[in-house]
């Protein structure tokens, strides 16, 4: 229905991060958002409740995040674009649900909002959340997660992340944090189809039409596995799909990477910092360069290799405890490139500090010349 | 108005459309006029995101400020937010009382926990617009929004992309909300532009409004 379309044209807006979100979902078509309550995301809930009777979506707060999680499969399971926000502790016990999603391929859309951990901790801020998103959960990390770093990129990812779960089936997540939450910056919203994006249209599972068997293959619908061998079987068919998919799915950005030096590899708002430390370094005639990887769950294993190579020492910034360097140790494995991970769990950097660790790394690489 | 006469004035509207902003600004304009001005923060539907970081700041530069500082919240969790009596009987406190509430109709409410507000003759509830907000984006939208508020005495087109705004967008908003304003029987106080914006446009307003000058202090509100 026309009426329902949430943006007739494109606007410059000025909103918060989570006001990005709820609109980017609208503008996906979403049709229902099921949550529970918790800082920093709540306002992506208070915002779509609010538009929702403006544009015919609906809304269902349950009693928590467990019950948020299984309702959100719930919906997509009938057929329905659904999706979900969280954050911090409530993203823990969300992963019962994520597990489930990740298990049976279903399509469910994620928004994360990392907040200070572990447990309650802080409502304001980390990246504390990253391993939790990629790998959490009794799973393998068979999910897709895109890391943010801008109110636009949370509109245009939310708006994508739908596409690429209803395309893959995989769970898709997309990793935001509070500082992204809150912050307030112009964006420009618009319908995704007068852009040229289609929407991946969404079909239910249960209550299909036709006969199962004649008109349609029939649907084992399984989180519960009987034997080792048959679990096994599964998982090895959805790791090899997964793997295939990879290249068409892994994002990043490299800037000013080539003629590097010093690589500075960050994700998410902490990689918009580094963009800035980088611009500063180069006018200070220091030859820092950025990798970002935008795809943090599949990581851009070779893209960071090749941005990697021959250079002096990778330096990684990041609001949480070596969760991003141990991806980078792991992708980098056998590099002859040492690695500098400057780790400050659950606070901001700011480009000065990065710029300052640079400056730091870059003058004991000197003495060491 | 004598300026003997105090100033009341409670400052609501959507979440970043310059509230906070624009009641700083006007509370050290009366400051200015050699005035005693307290500013107070409302918000209890976001009471981490608000004045709380720039107690200290407001402080120096003379006024009074009445809001929790994170320290005091400590053990209360993230909902922490301390209904003082000082907020309560806020209206006790002498001379002008400049008042910065939550976003949206819950916000607004919170005026019903002030003792004595609604027998206030001097109260004056000012919307703040913003046209770059969706829900505000155009006549018709502001209009159901304001009615949807609740009580509004007057509204003030602060229309702004925050870094990216330039004048024609002031102007854009200028244009918008003195239509809605019109349709509403509402004063239309002023427009509200960042310095360089302000002094490009001139006195005036395409729409012959008042263009009023504003620092930008919530940039330094690093949560």
């Amino acid at each position: 229905m026309d009426n329902n379309k949430a943006i007739k044209k494109e606007q410059k807006v000025f909103m918060t991060g989570n006001e990005a979100v709820a609109w980017g979902a609208l503008a996906a078509g979403a049709e229902i958002m099921y949550g529970y309550p918790i800082t920093p995301q709540n306002q992506i809930m208070h915002t779509w409740a609010r538009l929702l009777p403006q544009f015919g979506r609906k809304f269902l707060q349950t009693e928590d995040e467990i019950s948020a999680g299984f309702t959100t499969i719930g919906g997509v399971l009938t057929g329905k674009r659904a999706f979900t926000a969280t954050a911090g502790p409530g993203h823990v016990i969300m992963q019962d649900a994520m597990s489930m999603a990740e298990m049976m391929r279903l399509p469910v859309v994620f928004i994360i909002q990392q907040r200070g951990g572990p447990s309650t901790a802080t409502v304001i801020y980390s990246q504390s959340e990253l391993v939790l998103t990629t790998h959490g959960g009794n799973g393998e990390g068979m999910r897709i997660v895109y890391s943010t770093s801008s109110h636009q990129e949370l509109f245009d990812y939310t708006i994508k992340a739908f596409n690429t779960a209803w395309k893959y089936r995989y769970p898709t997540f997309v990793l935001g944090d509070g500082y992204q939450a809150e912050m307030r910056e112009s964006l420009t919203i618009y319908d995704p189809e007068a852009r040229g994006i289609k929407m991946v249209p969404a079909e239910p599972y249960v209550g299909a039409d036709g006969v199962p068997g004649k008109d349609r293959e029939p649907l084992q619908l399984r989180n519960t596995y009987n034997t080792e061998e048959e679990l096994y079987e599964v998982m090895s068919g959805n790791i090899k799909n997964f793997k295939k998919i990879t290249p068409e799915i892994l994002e990043w950005q490299s800037i000013e990477a080539e003629d590097a030096e010093i690589l500075i590899v960050a994700h998410g708002i902490i990689s918009r910092a580094s963009h800035g430390a980088v611009n500063n370094l180069r006018a200070k005639g220091i030859k820092a360069g950025l990798f970002r990887p935008i795809t943090v769950q599949p990581f851009p294993d070779e893209a960071l290799r090749k941005a990697a190579e021959g250079k002096k020492i990778v330096i990684i910034p990041e609001s949480a405890f070596e969760q991003l360097a141990t991806k980078v140790k792991r992708g980098m494995y056998g590099m002859n490139v040492p690695l500098d991970a400057f780790s400050m769990p659950g606070i901001g950097i700011t480009s000065e500090e990065i710029e300052e660790r640079v400056i730091q790394v870059h003058e004991k690489q000197m003495v060491r010349k | 108005m004598g300026s003997s006469s105090r100033i009341i004035e409670a400052y609501i509207g959507e979440f970043a459309c310059g509230k906070s902003e624009i009641a700083i600004n006007r509370a050290l304009a009366l400051l200015k006029e050699s005035r005693r001005v307290t500013i107070a923060d409302f918000d209890l539907v976001n009471p981490f995101y608000t004045l709380r970081p720039l107690i200290d700041k407001l402080e120096s530069l003379g006024l009074k400020v009445i809001a929790t500082r994170t320290e005091e919240t400590i053990g209360l969790g993230e909902a922490g937010m301390i209904f003082t009596p000082q907020l309560k009987w806020v209206l006790r406190h002498e001379g002008d009382l400049i008042l910065d509430v939550g976003y949206g109709p819950d916000g607004s409410r919170v005026l019903n926990l002030i003792e004595g507000i609604w027998q206030n003759p001097e109260l004056k509830i000012i919307c703040v617009l913003n046209i770059a907000k969706p829900i505000t984006s155009d006549v018709k939208l502001i209009v159901e929004y304001i009615k949807g508020l609740g009580r509004v005495d007057a509204v003030i087109n602060n229309s702004h992309l925050g870094s990216e705004t330039d004048a024609e967008f002031v102007q854009a908003g200028a244009r918008i909300v003195t239509e809605a304003a019109r349709a509403l029987n509402l004063p239309l106080l002023y427009s509200a532009a960042e310095e360089s914006i302000a002094k490009e446009i001139g006195r005036y307003d395409c729409m012959e409004n008042p263009v009023v000058p504003v620092k930008r202090y919530m940039a330094d509100a690093f949560w």
